[in-house]
């Protein structure tokens, strides 16, 4: 019960900061014009024409709303959950929360678990609807596109778990999304991509040693949106990798949250 | 029945930056609060009283020494199902109404669903706040929010309530109903753990204090063992006699103030009824007769001057 609490607290929270109101409006607005869209007489010909490429075209439409999501969900979850830890370290809050009968563990699992059941809410509420566009549409159903709501909120876990550590060791929402903007739109695209661009330009083996020790420690949001366009496609999984050392850095970095949180005074 | 008991607890903080220099919060405290007590801490400002809150409530860790509350260690989380806390300058949620407030902690205190809602009316009407139990806090003023604490700090229905500066920010008026309050609450066998500035305050409500300063426990007893003089009695009389005052001065060293008062210190009752004798033989009517007391302030001034 005391669980549910504060899952249902950050909710409310978040509810009451309107960012996620606005994700929602958002998404509504996507929504709508992805509807208008795909009613337009133009799309209605290149549908007629795709023929038997329909699941082509279906996965082409939903791969670019996945994009289109992801994007939404950095910017606005990102900034959303970012001050959910510093809030609750203000003085005056953390006082009355610690005086609770609640370990400090449950706490931070309980502000985790409602994070991202918020952003698994928002994802199937937008992911769902064009999905259900796009199938009645063309008469194509294609489960695996709602993978991608799983596999978005395992991207957005593993980067809350990054802002969960920095609430915790800095309680700063600014830098908390400052250095995940630049993990994710910088430093993880370009170690993702260290083989092609990176030691191009770097042949010591000491250095691209140290690079690819980064790539396999940091998160992989860029190997994760490719796993999951594969899923919706149905193409083959080459490797699990980016998930299986994704997940690792979550749990270290939420471990160590909670580690932290335990051992501090407030 | 000792509901809190310290033994030698330490508190060292980190000096600030790269400094390697320990401050010390807490110096080997120890002291006991009993069942039913209203339990006032007193001391300067970082005399380590809210440390010492702290540590009580887990929200610091002792460096050394142990501490217990109805009998269980600090370190176990269960004895906080049975305490209630209103911390200084607390901080709700803002976007919540005061009805949502107690609903929100009455859960965290690991109340039902229909305990906090059969509680919630109950409390926000002794702290006087039934009619903004539908308003957003952010709403509120300060004397609002404090009532609103004291209710947050009552729905678990606790046995032991720690109340950092309840009154602070009330006026006068919100002040008597929350020491009324707090009265109502001893009254049900409640102990209440009182930390406050307001002197005057703590004489009124508690029984027991202690006084804090530079983490050292330098005074601990009741209100009359603190205030106490010693054993100066005051007596006000009608116009006293020039043989009189010689006795008085004379066999009783007595110090007078004026034709109609004097202070006698007398250890016995035998030798106060002496006194009264002599008074009487010479047709000298009293008027009053007291114990002589200091007020906490003057004794909480001076404690603290001798110790700087």
């Amino acid at each position: 019960m005391i669980f549910k609490t504060i899952i249902s607290g950050v909710i409310k929270e978040a509810i009451a900061k309107k960012i996620f109101i606005g994700f929602f409006i958002l998404s509504t607005l996507i929504i709508l014009g992805f509807l208008a869209f795909v009613g337009f007489d133009s799309v209605e010909g290149i549908a007629t024409m795709a023929g038997d490429d329909i699941k082509q075209l279906v996965i082409g439409f939903e791969g670019f709303m996945l994009g289109v999501s992801y994007l939404l969900l950095i910017t606005f979850c990102l900034i959303g959950v970012s001050s959910i830890i510093p809030s609750m370290l203000e003085k005056g809050n953390v006082d009355l929360l610690l005086s609770k009968p609640v370990s400090r563990g449950q706490i931070i699992l309980g502000k985790f678990t409602g994070g991202l059941l918020l952003i698994f809410l928002s994802l199937v509420y937008l992911i769902g609807a064009v999905w259900l566009i796009v199938s009645i549409k063309f008469g194509y159903w294609n489960p695996t596109f709602l993978m991608s709501i799983i596999m978005l909120t395992f991207s957005f876990a593993v980067i809350y778990s990054l802002v969960i550590f920095i609430g915790i060791t800095t309680q700063s929402s600014v830098l908390s999304i400052i250095i995940n903007i630049f993990l994710i739109f910088l430093i993880c695209p370009l170690l993702a991509n260290r083989e092609t661009v990176l030691f191009q330009f770097i042949t010591n083996n000491v250095v691209q040693f140290i690079i690819n020790f980064f790539y396999y420690v940091l998160p992989k949001p860029s190997d994760l949106q490719t796993i999951t366009v594969k899923i919706i496609s149905g193409e083959k999984i080459d490797s699990w990798q980016p998930v299986v050392t994704s997940a690792l850095f979550l749990i270290t970095f939420l471990s160590a949250s909670i580690y932290i949180f335990k051992k501090k005074d407030y | 029945m000792e509901v809190i008991s310290t033994k030698n607890l330490k508190k060292e903080y980190k000096g600030s930056g790269f400094s390697k220099e320990r401050i010390t919060a807490l110096k080997n405290f120890s002291f006991t609060v009993n069942e039913g007590d209203i339990f006032g801490l007193l001391g300067p400002n970082g005399a380590g009283k809210t440390t010492l809150v702290k540590i009580l409530l887990g929200i610091v860790y002792p460096t050394e020494g142990d501490a217990s509350i109805f009998g269980e260690s600090i370190k176990n989380e269960k004895y906080k199902t049975k305490i209630g806390y209103l911390p200084e300058n607390h901080k709700f949620p803002n976007y919540l109404t005061g009805e949502q407030v107690l609903h929100y902690f009455g859960m965290l205190s690991g109340l039902s669903n229909a305990q906090v809602k059969s509680r919630s009316d109950e409390y926000l009407k002794i702290v006087d706040m039934e009619k903004w139990k539908k308003t957003k806090i952010k709403k509120y003023s300060k004397g609002m929010m404090q009532r609103l604490g004291i209710a947050q700090a009552m729905i678990n229905e606790p046995d032991l309530i720690f109340l950092d500066e309840p009154t602070d920010g009330v006026d006068p008026i919100g002040r008597k109903e929350i020491r009324d309050i707090l009265i109502g609450l001893k009254d049900k066998g409640k102990t209440i753990f009182l930390n406050s500035h307001l002197l005057s305050e703590i004489e009124l409500i508690c029984n027991k204090v202690a006084i804090l300063n530079k983490g050292e426990l330098i005074k601990e007893g009741t209100i009359d063992e603190i205030t106490s003089t010693g054993n100066k009695h005051v007596f006000t009389t009608s116009d006293l006699s020039d043989d009189v005052i010689n006795i008085l001065l004379n066999q009783y060293f007595a110090t007078l103030h004026g034709k109609n008062e004097f202070i006698v210190n007398s250890d016995s009752a035998e030798s106060l009824n002496t006194v009264i004798d002599i008074l009487r033989k010479n047709n000298v009517n009293i008027l009053s007769l007291t114990k002589e007391k200091n007020t906490l302030e003057n004794m909480f001034i001076n404690l603290i001057e001798q110790q700087n």
